[in-house]
């Protein structure tokens, strides 16, 4: 039975933004969940169109604070592409470096939420410790610890000093231990595996019918990368590995995200080491030629989809953002159907939401009729203390 | 079972259901008519192998309004389907029956571009908060914000 | 007008809040990175939790609420909500560009862009997203000021008169140009 607690409470600052699900419940079991996405509506996408290229970017930098350099680099080469101009090969480098970077701080950071979200708070404080040197890197690099600002139209907007590769490439040894650890831990620890393993489990067939992207797709058997099977920046020249897995519930997606950050050092090593000389930008002209462009960019989540239009002038017609959150949300509400309300929070955090984080979870109990209003911490607790039987 | 085609080969082959062009060296684009957008959907993912949908987007041409379907498959190539509709009366059949992830899309382009998607179960507001009058769609070309109208927040300042 | 000296325990009270302010962050619609930083502040290399502050999920227990984000207009009762659960005295810090006046985000068609607006605000931290480092030191700003407030005996000698974005007046609700 749902308990009528009022709670209109913001959540724990643990997990992100706020979202509002209702979810139909029968006794304990899930029936159907309905979601409202209006709290983080700003209008962007309108906004977009009236700012001229140099505007924009840092407009779409801001559509979110973790992915922040894939919503630029995205959208700066779909408008590179309409221009027909080609950036040269150091920029394309620095890029990837950078959003490499991006997604290990990325994936380092839900390890530290899913593991507060089942009550593991030893990880959640070890990961976001090692992220910070991450974060030191960048903010080396490029001056700010979110929010890099590196992209133009045209290339990049800061050069990488000797210097800075070298500090970067002598913090990756040390990163890279850590890492081991944390692959060690996700398959070996108790708490962890009773937790992850068995939850919210999407079969191949149901992943692919869902449409689901990213690592939850690549944990469920999918082989669909971005960076493989559409290249660019400078994926194509240097040798790395798509991760996939073929548990498909939480734990494989653990596993899968673990396995990622080491291959994205990889290629960071391999970048910085391989650096080719050159220029950094090429001068883009004012005004993009009339054109429409699918940017596809893989972005720590998943695939992040930029369908520009442009009409001659130097605003764009039309940018439609696909966030890979809004992919993935169709499957967690078809896989919550008939698992525990108390494993809502782990389900939700495994495809690591960049627009979640329920304010309030109003629970309909379809037989009694029954409201109650829970927040996400109490359904954290309630997780937590509840014998968990699957294994 | 898919055949491997090279995308010339596809494109040509794809003439049928309407203007086709090869953009790019991956990308194909097929400008169809309404009513055809379900054969011509469900030919790709039967015949040619596009069993994933990308994502569904909508603009404003500021006399119709056009939608474009973006599909994939795993031979990598992305085919977008366009259709035009008439500004004053846009209404499209839903493609969600046998493209389940189409749902939240089409619910997303009817609150901000106002298309119908006749078919689809739910199509309550998602991305617009619940006071936002219900015949204004902010993403087309043609809306300003009313000075008079309220769409939701708080109108007074605290006490 | 003469403000009574506090008595012995009200001096003890005071003493307690500043040192161990409880937190609560509300995102009104933020892009998150404020947010992230802001827990980055609870984590091992800056470890604010050493000075006694918590983060706690309900406005019942804070002392002071961090606002991130330029308000959306579904947020905006909501923060007007959490805001008046809080117990007094209650402080508000505003965080970034966002908080100050919408950030990269003014005047969007679904954004109020003014925090100031909603509920009254007290300390107002630069950056996008600020530092860690900034985030302490608008608490330890916030702190400073409950000092000064417990020896005015309230807030009202620093209440603004008028909202220094959008120009409102704070008794009538009118514009002042």
């Amino acid at each position: 039975m749902p308990e009528v607690v009022v709670s209109i409470g913001p959540h724990h600052p643990a997990l992100k933004e706020p979202v509002n699900f209702k979810v139909v419940v029968d006794g304990e079991k899930i029936v159907r969940l309905e979601l409202d996405l209006s709290y983080n509506h700003r209008g962007i996408e309108k906004a977009a169109e009236q700012r001229d290229f140099i505007r924009v970017l840092p407009l779409m930098e801001r559509v979110c604070g973790i992915c922040s350099h894939s919503h630029s680099t995205a959208f700066a080469k779909g408008i590179e592409e309409l221009m027909q101009i080609e950036i040269p090969q150091r920029a394309q480098y620095i890029r990837t470096i950078i959003a490499e970077l991006e997604r290990m701080h990325s994936h380092l950071l839900w390890l530290g939420v899913a593991a507060h979200v089942i009550g593991f708070n030893t990880l959640f404080m070890w990961t976001w410790r090692d992220r910070e040197a991450v974060q030191d890197t960048v903010e080396e690099m490029s001056g700010n610890r979110v929010h890099y600002a590196m992209n133009e139209v045209g290339g990049v907007r800061r050069d990488l000093t000797a210097a800075q590769v070298t500090t970067a490439l002598e913090r990756l040894p040390n990163l890279e231990e850590r890492i081991k650890k944390y692959v060690d831990m996700v398959n070996t620890e108790e708490t962890m595996l009773i937790r992850f393993r068995g939850v919210g489990k999407i079969s191949r067939e149901e992943a692919l019918r869902y449409g689901t992207v990213g690592p939850t797709a690549r944990a469920s058997g999918i082989d669909y990368d971005i960076r493989r099977d559409d290249p660019y920046l400078a994926y194509a020249d240097v040798p790395w590995n798509v991760v996939t897995d073929t548990n498909g519930d939480v734990y494989g997606r653990t596993r899968v995200r673990i396995w990622e950050v080491q291959e994205s050092l990889k290629i960071v090593r391999y970048c910085l080491e391989n650096l080719p000389e050159g220029p950094i930008h090429v001068p883009a002209p004012k005004n993009a030629p009339k054109g429409e462009i699918l940017s596809r960019y893989e972005a720590p989540r998943g695939e992040l989809v930029h369908f520009i239009r442009t009409n001659g002038t130097d605003k764009v017609e039309r940018v439609d953002i696909r966030t890979p959150t809004l992919a993935n949300w169709t499957s967690v509400a078809m896989c919550l159907v008939n698992q525990n309300l108390a494993d809502i929070p782990v389900i939700v955090a495994a495809i690591d939401p960049c627009l979640s984080c329920t304010s309030r979870i109003t629970l309909l109990d379809i037989h009694t009729k029954k409201t109650g209003v829970m927040s996400l911490d109490e359904l954290i607790r309630r997780n937590r203390s509840r014998d968990h039987g699957q294994v | 079972m898919t055949e491997m085609s090279s995308p010339e080969v596809m494109t040509g082959k794809m003439k049928e259901f309407g203007i086709t062009e090869q953009v790019r060296k991956n990308r194909i684009r097929i400008t169809t008519a309404p009513d055809r957008v379900h054969y011509a959907i469900k030919t790709l993912q039967a015949m040619f192998g596009f069993d994933r949908l990308i994502t569904i987007s909508a603009v404003d041409n500021r006399t119709t309004l056009e939608l474009i379907y973006h599909l994939t498959g795993p031979h990598r190539m992305v085919v977008s389907i366009a259709v035009e509709l008439p500004r004053d009366l846009p209404a499209i059949a839903t493609v969600s029956g046998f493209l389940l992830s189409a749902a939240i899309y089409e619910r997303q382009i009817h609150d901000l571009f106002g298309i119908v998607f006749t078919g689809n179960p739910n199509m309550n507001r998602i991305m617009l908060n619940e006071d936002w009058p219900s015949d204004e769609y902010p993403l087309r070309k043609d809306w300003k914000p009313g000075p008079d109208t309220f769409y939701g927040g708080i109108k007074v300042k605290r006490s | 007008m003469a403000v009574p000296a506090a008595g012995l325990s009200q001096r003890l009270v005071n003493w307690a809040r500043v040192r161990s302010p409880w937190i609560t962050v509300f995102n009104s619609g933020a892009c998150n990175a404020c947010d992230i930083e802001i827990i980055a502040c609870l984590m091992p290399r800056f470890d604010v939790e050493r000075f006694g502050i918590l983060a706690k999920g309900s406005p019942r227990h804070a002392d002071i609420l961090i606002v991130t984000g330029p308000v959306t207009l579904k947020q905006a009762s909501r923060l007007q909500r959490v805001w008046e659960q809080m117990p007094e005295p209650k402080y508000v810090i505003a965080m970034g560009a966002c908080g100050a006046a919408g950030g990269a985000f003014q005047g969007l068609y679904h954004v109020m862009s003014c925090v100031d607006c909603v509920i009254p605000v007290d300390v107002y931290v630069a950056g996008c997203p600020p530092r860690p480092d900034e985030i302490i030191n608008a608490i330890v700003t916030c702190l400073n000021l409950l000092n000064e407030d417990a020896a005015h005996g309230g807030k009202e000698w620093r209440q603004k008169k008028v909202c220094p974005v959008t120009g409102t007046d704070a008794e009538t609700g009118k514009v002042i140009p």
